[in-house]
């Protein structure tokens, strides 16, 4: 099984984990992105959001799962075949719930240039903005490392 | 004639169900926040996409703020817009009446 371990920066990442958590809370009953289908009857309406919110939270648990013992002990969180493409889900889902909550202000253009000097932000919007470019990167470091176990899987 | 009739209907209500339910489109609208990178390889996992033509869609998404990925029977539509869904690309799923 492909595997990659990645070393983090714990001063720097280990404050986003707040914001993660925060987060994660509020996707445990509320999509990350609300469902556009308009088209489905009520009940089958409530049944499809239902499915998509808890795989949304089995996304999510795995996501949290990275960050152990062995993170605040060692700083390092793997990925694996396993691993991969729930954690890339979880990422888009915080993702969208950090703009919800956060980040519109500073306009969808920002967003998705990513292009912002940090030091001009002030709290908390400096860190949710972190915490959007941290799980992009890590989003970006397993489409780089295992996007053929995803495909594959 | 129990034989002809059996073997008509079928056929019948099979032309009726394609006639109307057969043309739904699921579509990708753009958001701000997921990747290009991130949406090519949802493109490729859930569709079989090549990188090129997975490339294309997303340039499509990004560039005109839609791109009609699939279309066909409801059923197989439904399923598809809720596996883009569960990898949060905002879908909507239209028929050929709506345009």
């Amino acid at each position: 099984m492909k595997r990659i371990e990645v070393k983090l920066s714990l001063p720097v990442v280990a404050p986003l984990l707040d914001v993660i958590r925060e987060l994660a809370d509020g996707l445990r009953k509320n999509l990350a992105a609300p469902s556009t289908l308009t088209e489905l009857d009520d009940d089958f309406r409530d049944a499809w959001v239902g499915e998509l919110v808890s795989s949304q939270n089995d996304d999510v648990h795995t996501l949290l799962a990275l960050f152990d013992g062995n993170f605040f002990s060692e700083g390092v969180v793997a990925f694996d075949e396993e691993n991969a493409e729930p954690i890339m889900r979880a990422c888009a889902a915080v993702r969208l719930r950090l703009r919800e909550c956060y980040l519109k202000p500073l306009g969808d253009e920002t967003l998705e240039t990513g292009d912002l000097d940090l030091t001009s932000l002030a709290e908390p919007l400096r860190k949710a903005f972190m915490c959007y470019l941290f799980l992009a990167t890590v989003q970006e470091l397993i489409i780089q490392h295992l996007d053929e176990s995803i495909l594959g899987h | 004639m129990t034989t002809t009739r059996s073997h008509t209907l079928p056929q019948h209500e099979t032309h009726t169900l394609l006639a109307t339910d057969g043309a739904w489109r699921v579509v990708v609208l753009n958001d701000p926040v997921n990747l290009m990178s991130y949406v090519v390889l949802v493109f490729k996992k859930v569709f079989g996409f090549d990188e090129a033509t997975a490339r294309q869609h997303m340039l499509e998404v990004h560039e005109q703020g839609r791109s009609i990925v699939w279309s066909g029977l409801r059923e197989k539509a439904e399923a598809y817009a809720f596996t883009l869904q569960q990898w949060h690309l905002t879908t909507v799923l239209e028929t050929d009446e709506a345009h």
